[in-house]
């Protein structure tokens, strides 16, 4: 249960990057998890190897992801969005720097696990019934914390308005007065930054390689598609829901092999021949 | 008078809200009937329930005493009941003449394994297509822009190329969804003249959701009136005109509506 | 209708010359044996990708013939060391089997659309693996390995295949059946396109509602085609478990069904062929830049999006105008 909390919590941040992505831009990042992995070895560089304090290496995570996240939008996505004729050379080209993101890991961080040592020590412990070591809480707690302010963000802030009118409405949100090139760029920049704050956190608990980004994207996908994609509460449900069936499946079905994802995927395909849109989505929206 | 269509008291509900209520009428073998009713009345989604586009909540809608709501699309349109849409729902990059070949495959004859192989009925079929396009696009006027890809025309031929992908599958009962929208009167008229032949030359019965009220009450044998859902109104052109259930919910609503 | 123009005919003509006499030949004489064995391995990725193409010819982004190929490496490897069938049985199995599945994944998720089925079938790929991996018959990790070569076949007591265990050079006996395979598969699905199953599966590219109002059974054509794709996808796979004589988990992982889909990007959409030629780009692109070292993954993807960001309608939109096939 509370690993479910913990897990969930990760992924609904890694989903609502994602997510957000989609809604402004159309485009199905591929190299979403790339971006987390990248998150993760520069939170790792600097806490890890200099000894900046945390919750600075963090932060450090997620400069380097917005910046990765606009320069992407700003002179790769964009250009190729006006001048091709089909929608989906927009998915290869995410496929491409997918491909180019894991190359550039693989030069700059070398294709070792890495991992830091724990930000807190102990486990708390009540009474046998829930173990669970400090660093997880705190790491959980940090997630919820993004999560609420992230919304907040997006309902309160005026670039939140501004990128939930262009995700609504492109035409309508233009005609409004919103500059939709740069708040194109900021949404993906701040897609990126999730990316990067998730793999900056978990980075000191799991570790983080080289491998890990591809499988993190296919989780997304997933948990996109329970909730709905474009849908900001729909990625916060899926990536909990995710959270809870892998923590329940790896508990308790543990001891039949590895079927827990084999059985995740064929409900999550009865869901969808029920419900295709998701849980919160519109009908292909 | 036969009943070609029945519609009998279909409802249908999204959510809490209703948008047809227990709505009934009879459509006649060679008949041009028109549903007309201010925006939001529900004609739309009355035709995608007779078209089996969206299931009904209750009631049903019959075509020769057989049942066609809440079946597949396609399956009604091979019964022989076929709507054409509103908007620009074409094949884009196809040209006229393609679109037409392709709507007519209902009538093929050969397997699609024998159309694989390249079978002799296969080839029959292709060249009989080929020759009822041409005929079918001579008959509406439509000849001189038949190798015309459908994404490059003008509004007014899409509307007229929706028509001919209809006509193509040869359907007895055409629905034809806001048939004169956005068009001008001199356009109008020409489609007015061709609905019209389509039914005295083919033989259709014709069934059409309408704002342009002129246009309605040049063509229509009958029309049906809907209002918030609801059948407000049924008989001829004069009859509606004269109604006064009818009148109120045209002089309720704004009047740009009326087309008038 | 079989009226094909002069120039088709003879790109037909040079194209089986080149791959049935003008290759062997060049190997012949520069003994670069090892080139048969990455022809044939492009031969039987474009069978797979093949598949793909077929799937976005009905609208629908395909990045899970990885699965399909991996269903048909398993079945053929399962049914020739744990059976004991001949090979050449084991193949259409195979291919069959991949449908079958197909068919029971397709009926839930070909209704999803767009970027939705895209992932779906993006993370059907990854099940896959893990699925090859908890599966008792599929051996887990270790795999399944020391698939025997094919052996003969002979009608009426004349031998029509020799058994490959015996033959000096079974690299190139692989090398004419992939490329054989090869040329029918895209003889099929130019068959396939230019008939009246093609002209429906495009119109349900361009307008399923249209398509559906027009009584053409949508739902059906559509499992049809994902059958078909997949079909090729678990002949593809199957072939290519053979010739390496083993299959793991890891054969067929999400990168090749990406990369599937590059390959039929790449070459273009609107072409036949387009698929057969991104696949033959893609692969020797990455086999040059071996030389490359490690920089070889960094030299791969920038290219790849330099081609995308300025071939945004791929390669073979330079080379052609609209229409014209090969």
């Amino acid at each position: 249960m509370a690993n479910g909390v913990y897990l969930g919590s990760q992924y609904a941040m890694i989903a609502l990057g994602l997510t957000l992505i989609f809604a402004l831009m159309n485009v199905l990042n591929f190299a979403h998890g790339q971006m987390y992995v990248i998150g993760g070895f520069v939170t790792y560089t600097f806490y890890g190897q200099w000894g900046v304090p945390f919750v600075l290496a963090l932060f450090m995570s997620c400069i380097t992801l917005a910046i990765v996240g606009a320069l992407i939008e700003r002179y790769l996505f964009a250009p190729v969005i006006k001048g091709s004729a089909r929608e989906e050379s927009t998915m290869l080209l995410a496929a491409g720097i997918a491909f180019l993101l894991d190359a550039l890991i693989l030069l700059i961080f070398g294709e070792k696990q890495r991992g830091v040592p724990k930000i807190v020590d102990g486990v708390f412990n009540w009474d046998f019934r829930l173990i669970m070591p400090y660093d997880r809480i705190l790491i959980c707690v940090l997630a919820i914390l993004s999560i609420v302010a992230f919304i907040a963000l997006m309902q309160y802030s005026k670039t939140g308005r501004a990128l939930r009118a262009l995700a609504q409405d492109r035409t309508a949100a233009q005609l409004m007065g919103v500059n939709v090139d740069r708040y194109s760029m900021i949404g993906f920049a701040l897609g990126a930054m999730l990316a990067g704050l998730v793999g900056g956190l978990l980075v000191t608990i799991t570790g983080v390689n080289l491998g890990m980004g591809g499988p993190t994207s296919i989780k997304a996908f997933m948990m996109v598609m329970i909730g709905g994609a474009g849908v900001i509460s729909g990625a916060i449900w899926g990536g909990f829901i995710l959270g809870f069936m892998e923590a329940f499946g790896l508990a308790y079905l543990s001891q039949y092999g590895d079927i827990t994802y084999l059985l995740i995927f064929v409900s999550l395909m009865i869901f969808l021949a029920i419900r295709p849109q998701g849980l919160m989505g519109k009908p292909w929206g | 008078m036969t009943a070609l269509i029945q519609v009998k008291d279909v409802t249908k509900k999204y959510g809490g809200l209703i948008a047809n209520n227990a709505i009934s009428f009879d459509v006649a073998e060679n008949e041009i009937l028109s549903v007309i009713g201010p925006n939001g009345a529900g004609k739309s989604t009355l035709f995608k329930m007779i078209a089996s586009f969206t299931p009904t909540t209750s009631g049903e809608v019959t075509y020769q005493g057989e049942r066609i709501s809440n079946l597949k699309p396609h399956i009604v349109a091979r019964k022989g009941v076929v709507r054409t849409f509103q908007e620009t729902t074409i094949f884009k990059s196809m040209t006229v003449r393609e679109s037409v070949v392709v709507a007519q495959h209902l009538r093929a004859k050969a397997s699609l394994a024998g159309y694989f192989w390249g079978s002799k009925t296969a080839k029959d079929d292709v060249t009989a297509f080929e020759k009822y396009a041409d005929e079918l696009l001579d008959f509406l006027g439509m000849s001189e822009i038949s190798n015309e890809q459908a994404s490059n025309l003008p509004q007014g031929s899409l509307r007229a190329l929706g028509i001919a992908i209809g006509l193509a599958t040869d359907p007895k009962v055409l629905l034809l969804d806001e048939p004169f929208a956005g068009m001008n009167h001199d356009e109008t008229m020409n489609m007015v003249n061709l609905v019209r032949s389509v039914r005295d030359e083919r033989g259709v019965t014709v069934m059409l959701v309408e704002h342009d009220m002129p246009a309605v009450m040049n063509i229509s044998d009958r029309i049906v009136v809907l209002n918030f859902g609801e059948k407000i109104a049924e008989g001829t052109p004069s009859e509606i005109q004269n109604n006064e259930k009818v009148i109120e919910a045209y002089l309720g609503s704004v009047d740009d509506e009326i087309g008038m | 209708m079989l009226n094909f123009s002069k120039t088709q005919i003879f790109g037909v003509a040079a194209f089986l010359a080149v791959v049935f006499v003008g290759v062997p030949l060049f190997i012949a004489a520069t003994g670069r044996s090892d080139f048969y064995f990455t022809l044939t391995s492009v031969a039987l990725l474009a069978i797979a990708s093949a598949g793909v193409w077929l799937t976005f010819y009905i609208g629908r982004i395909n990045i899970g013939q990885g699965a399909f190929a991996l269903v048909g490496a398993y079945v053929s490897a399962i049914l020739v060391v744990k059976a004991g069938w001949s090979f050449w049985i084991s193949l259409p199995a195979a291919g069959l089997f991949a449908a079958l599945i197909a068919v029971l994944i397709g009926l839930p998720i070909l209704r999803l659309r767009g970027v939705y089925f895209a992932m779906i079938t993006l993370v059907l790929t990854q099940v896959a693996t893990l699925t090859a991996l908890a599966l008792p018959i599929t051996n887990g990790a270790k795999g399944i390995t020391n698939i025997p070569l094919p052996g003969a076949i002979s009608i009426f007591g004349i031998p029509l295949v020799p058994d490959f265990s015996t033959l000096e050079n079974s690299r190139m006996a692989f090398y004419f059946t992939a490329t054989i395979l090869m040329v029918i598969t895209y003889a099929a699905l130019y068959r396939l396109v230019n008939s009246r199953l093609g002209h429906l599966c495009r119109s349900m590219q361009q307008n399923e509602e249209l398509a559906s109002s027009i009584g053409v059974n949508i739902t059906y054509i559509r499992i049809l085609i994902f059958a078909i794709s997949s079909f090729f996808g678990g002949l593809g796979g199957a072939m290519f478990g053979s010739i390496s004589q083993s299959v793991y988990p890891a054969t067929f992982v999400v990168k090749d069904s990406v990369d599937f889909m590059l390959n039929c990007f790449l070459g273009g959409l609107g072409y036949v062929f387009g698929p057969m030629l991104g696949t033959l780009v893609l692969y020797f692109g990455w086999d040059l830049l071996f030389e490359f070292g490690k920089y070889q993954m960094l030299i791969y993807a920038t290219l790849l999006i330099l081609i995308i960001r300025f071939l945004p309608n791929g390669l073979l939109s330079v080379r052609f105008g609209k229409g014209g096939g090969k």
